[in-house]
C-alpha cells in the first residue's frame, strides 16, 4: 500500500513537475518574448517610417505596401504604455499620412 | 364701487401702461448707449490731440507717461515706431517697462543716451545714473514742470488744417522731413510697389464715396503697419467695417481716431462731405 | 410680465455693454527675444509649478524643425502635445534630450522633471517652469544673435542665411529617436497666384522648406490637397494660423514680411 503511494507520488511529481517548472519559466519567457516583440515593432517602425524622405520615388505598389505595414503596426503600438503610445501613435499617424498623401498625389497625376 | 369686471379692466390697463413705460425706458437707455458709440466725440484742441497717457505701473514708479505724438511725428514716419520698433496702437497694449527701455527696446531704441539726432544726444529713458533724473520729461502727468518743447512754438510755421497741423502739407512743403530708417533699429528692404488709389463705397447713399489713397498712406506707414493686422489682406469688400468700428478705434479708426486727422473731418475722406455737414 | 421685461432690459444692456472682438487693431510687435515663445501649461499649475516657457530660438539653432515636430513628436500648438512629467522622465518629448546624459555642443543637457522635491531640484525645475518668475537663462539672446545676419521681423534674424553661412548647423538627426534617413529627393518650387491685384505672386520654395521640415511635418496634416490649387486658403486663413500660418505667425518669419513670400518679379 505504502509502495503504491510512493510510486503514485513519484508519477504525479513526474507529471506535475515539468509543468510547474514550465510555469515558473513562463513569466521569464513572456518577458523575453515581450522584449523581442518590443524590439521587433520598434525595428519595423524605424524601417517603415525612415523612408518618408523617398516617398515621392516609390511606386504605387510600394506605397501601398508601406501603408499596409503602418496599419499592421497600429495594434502593436496601441498596446504600449502611456508615454510610448502617445508618442508613437503621433509619429505613425504622420508617417502613414504621408504615404497615403503621396499615393493620392500619384493617383491624381495619372488623371 | 368698481365691480370685479371693472377692476379687471383697470388692472389690465395698469399692466399695459407699465409695459409701455418699461419699453420706452429701455429704448431711451439703448439710445443713450448707442449715442456714446454712434457719434464721434469732438476732438480735443490741437495741442492735446494725439496725446497718449501710458499708465502701466501706476502703483510703483514715477507715475504715468504723457506721450505727445506731434513732436515725434514731425521727425519720424509712423512706420518707424509702429513697425520697426514695434509699438502697438493702443495705450498700454505695448507693455513698455523701464527694463525693456534699458535693454534698448521700445522707447529705449532711441532714448538710450547714445543715439545722436539733429546734432543732439537723445536722453536715456529710465536711466540709472543720478544725472538721468529726467524722469519727469516723460512721466509728467499732473506735474507743473514745462515740457522742453512747446506745441505753439514748435508748430508755429506748420501749415494748419481744420483740426490743427496739416501734416500732409507740412511734408509736401518740406518743413518736416520724417525719418524712416534708423541704423541698428531698421533693416533695409526693397520697397514694395504701392497699390493704386481706390474708391470705397459707403453703406449709405447720403454720404459721398471715399477715395482711399494708398500712396499717401504708404509714404508714412509702409505696408506692414496696416497689413495684415489692421486690414487683413483680403479681396476688397471681404472685410466689412463701418463708422461704428472706426469710432471704436478699429480699422481706419486705429489712426484716425486719436492721432491722424479725426473722424469729425468728414471731407478728409468723403470728398465733399455729407449733405448736412458744414 | 414685469419679470420678462426686466430680463429683456438686462439682456439689452448686456448686449450693448459687451466689448467688441478685437480685429482691425495694431497689436504690439513681440520683441526679438520673445518671438517664438510658447507657454505650456497642461499640468504645471496643478503641480504647483509655474507654466513652462519654451523659447524656440534656443532650440532652432541646434535642431531642424523636423527633429522635434516629427521624430520626437511635438504638436504645433501649445498644449496640444499633452506632455507630462512622466513622459519626460521616461525619455519622451523634452526628455528625449533633456535626460542628464545627452551631450550637445560639449555640454550635458540637464534632465527635465524630477520626482524629488528638494530645493536643489526646484532650481532645475525653474529652468523651464519659469513663467512670471525672474530666472536667469543660460543663453542670452543678445550674445546669441549678435553674429547672426539680421532680418526685419520675428526674431530679427535671417535664419536661412545663418545656416547658409554655416553660423548655425541645425542637426536633422537625433540618436535613438530619428530613423536613419536617406537624403531627400528634391521637390520643385512653384508659384502661387496672389488674389489681390498688384501684389506680386508668391514663389514657394519646397527646397527651403524641406531642408528643415522634411515632408511629414506639412503633408497631409497642414496641407491636405494633393493637387496644386485644390485647397484654397486666403491671407485671412493664414493669419488665423491655418496652412502657412501654422508656422508663419508665431515661429517662422511673420506675415508682416510680405516680400519674403510675395517675391515673384512683376
Amino acid at each position: 500500500m505504502f509502495k503504491r503511494k510512493i510510486v503514485g507520488a513519484v508519477l504525479l511529481l513526474g507529471l506535475v513537475g515539468p509543468c510547474a517548472a514550465q510555469a515558473a519559466d513562463e513569466p521569464r519567457r513572456s518577458a523575453a518574448q515581450a522584449d523581442a516583440e518590443q524590439k521587433s515593432w520598434e525595428k519595423e517602425f524605424d524601417e517603415v517610417c525612415s523612408k518618408t524622405q523617398d516617398a515621392m520615388t516609390f511606386s504605387e505598389e510600394e506605397l501601398k505596401d508601406l501603408i499596409r505595414r503602418c496599419d499592421a503596426l497600429l495594434p502593436q503600438i496601441e498596446k504600449l504604455d502611456e508615454s510610448q503610445r502617445k508618442v508613437h501613435l503621433g509619429r505613425l499617424r504622420k508617417c502613414r499620412g504621408l504615404y497615403a498623401y503621396v499615393l493620392d498625389a500619384k493617383g491624381n497625376e495619372k488623371k | 364701487m368698481p365691480t370685479s369686471s371693472m377692476r379687471k379692466v383697470m388692472r389690465r390697463n395698469e399692466r399695459r401702461l407699465l409695459l409701455l413705460v418699461a419699453v420706452w425706458g429701455t429704448l431711451l437707455q439703448a439710445n443713450a448707449l448707442l449715442a456714446q458709440i454712434y457719434l464721434p466725440k469732438p476732438p480735443p484742441e490741437p495741442s492735446q490731440y494725439g496725446k497718449v497717457i501710458l499708465d502701466n505701473h501706476a502703483a510703483t514708479g514715477p507715475g504715468p507717461v504723457v506721450f505727445d505724438h506731434w513732436l515725434h511725428r514731425s521727425k519720424f514716419s509712423c512706420r518707424l515706431c509702429h513697425v520697426d520698433i514695434g509699438f502697438a496702437m493702443q495705450a498700454k497694449a505695448t507693455g513698455i517697462s523701464a527694463a525693456s527701455n534699458r535693454e534698448g527696446f521700445h522707447c529705449g531704441a532711441c532714448h538710450d543716451g547714445k543715439h545722436v539726432f539733429e546734432g543732439k544726444t537723445i536722453f536715456a529713458a529710465c536711466g540709472d545714473t543720478a544725472e538721468d533724473k529726467q524722469c519727469s520729461r516723460c512721466h509728467s502727468l499732473g506735474k507743473k514742470e514745462a515740457r522742453k518743447n512747446d506745441y505753439k512754438e514748435f508748430t508755429a510755421r506748420f501749415p494748419k488744417g481744420i483740426y490743427g497741423v496739416n501734416w500732409e502739407a507740412a511734408e509736401k512743403s518740406g518743413i518736416i522731413k520724417p525719418v524712416d530708417f534708423i541704423e541698428g533699429v531698421s533693416v533695409k528692404k526693397a520697397p514694395m510697389q504701392s497699390r493704386e488709389d481706390f474708391a470705397v463705397e459707403p453703406a449709405f447713399s447720403w454720404v459721398n464715396p471715399i477715395t482711399f489713397s494708398h500712396k499717401k498712406h504708404s509714404v508714412w506707414n509702409g505696408c506692414e503697419l496696416c497689413h495684415p493686422e489692421i486690414f487683413p489682406a483680403a479681396k476688397k469688400g471681404t472685410i466689412r467695417y463701418s463708422m461704428f468700428s472706426n469710432i471704436e478705434g478699429r480699422y481706419c479708426g486705429a489712426c484716425h481716431g486719436k492721432v491722424a486727422f479725426p473722424l469729425n473731418h468728414c471731407q478728409g475722406c468723403h470728398a465733399s462731405g455729407p449733405l448736412w455737414a458744414p | 410680465m414685469s419679470k420678462k421685461m426686466l430680463f429683456a432690459m438686462a439682456a439689452l444692456l448686456v448686449l450693448f455693454g459687451q466689448a467688441p472682438s478685437q480685429t482691425g487693431v495694431k497689436k504690439r510687435r513681440p520683441l526679438p527675444y520673445e518671438y517664438g515663445r510658447v507657454i505650456i501649461n497642461n499640468y504645471s499649475e496643478k503641480a504647483e509649478l509655474a507654466p513652462v516657457v519654451f523659447e524656440h530660438w534656443v532650440h532652432r539653432s541646434k535642431y531642424t524643425c523636423r527633429v522635434c515636430h516629427v521624430d520626437v513628436g511635438f504638436a504645433m500648438k501649445a498644449g496640444a502635445t499633452d506632455i507630462t512629467a512622466a513622459d519626460n522622465s521616461r525619455g519622451y518629448y523634452c526628455g528625449a534630450c533633456h535626460n542628464g546624459k545627452t551631450v550637445v555642443e560639449g555640454r550635458i543637457v540637464f534632465q527635465a522633471c524630477s520626482k524629488k522635491g528638494t530645493s536643489e531640484e526646484s532650481k532645475r525645475c525653474q529652468r523651464c517652469h519659469s513663467y512670471g518668475l525672474k530666472v536667469a537663462s543660460d543663453y542670452d539672446f543678445f550674445h546669441f544673435s549678435e553674429p547672426l545676419p539680421k532680418e526685419r521681423f520675428g526674431n530679427g534674424l535671417d535664419w536661412e542665411k545663418a545656416e547658409e553661412l554655416g553660423l548655425i548647423k541645425p542637426a536633422s538627426f537625433l540618436e535613438g529617436v530619428s530613423g536613419k534617413k536617406s537624403s531627400l529627393a528634391l521637390q520643385k518650387d512653384f508659384a502661387l497666384n496672389a488674389k489681390v491685384e498688384g501684389m506680386p505672386d508668391i514663389i514657394f520654395s519646397h527646397k527651403k522648406h524641406t531642408v528643415w521640415n522634411g515632408c511629414e511635418l506639412c503633408h497631409p496634416e497642414i496641407f491636405v490637397g494633393v493637387k496644386k490649387g485644390n485647397t484654397r486658403y486666403s491671407m485671412v486663413d493664414i493669419s488665423e494660423g491655418k496652412s502657412c500660418g501654422v508656422c508663419h505667425t508665431t515661429v517662422a518669419f511673420p506675415l508682416t514680411d510680405c516680400q519674403r513670400c510675395h517675391s515673384k518679379p512683376v
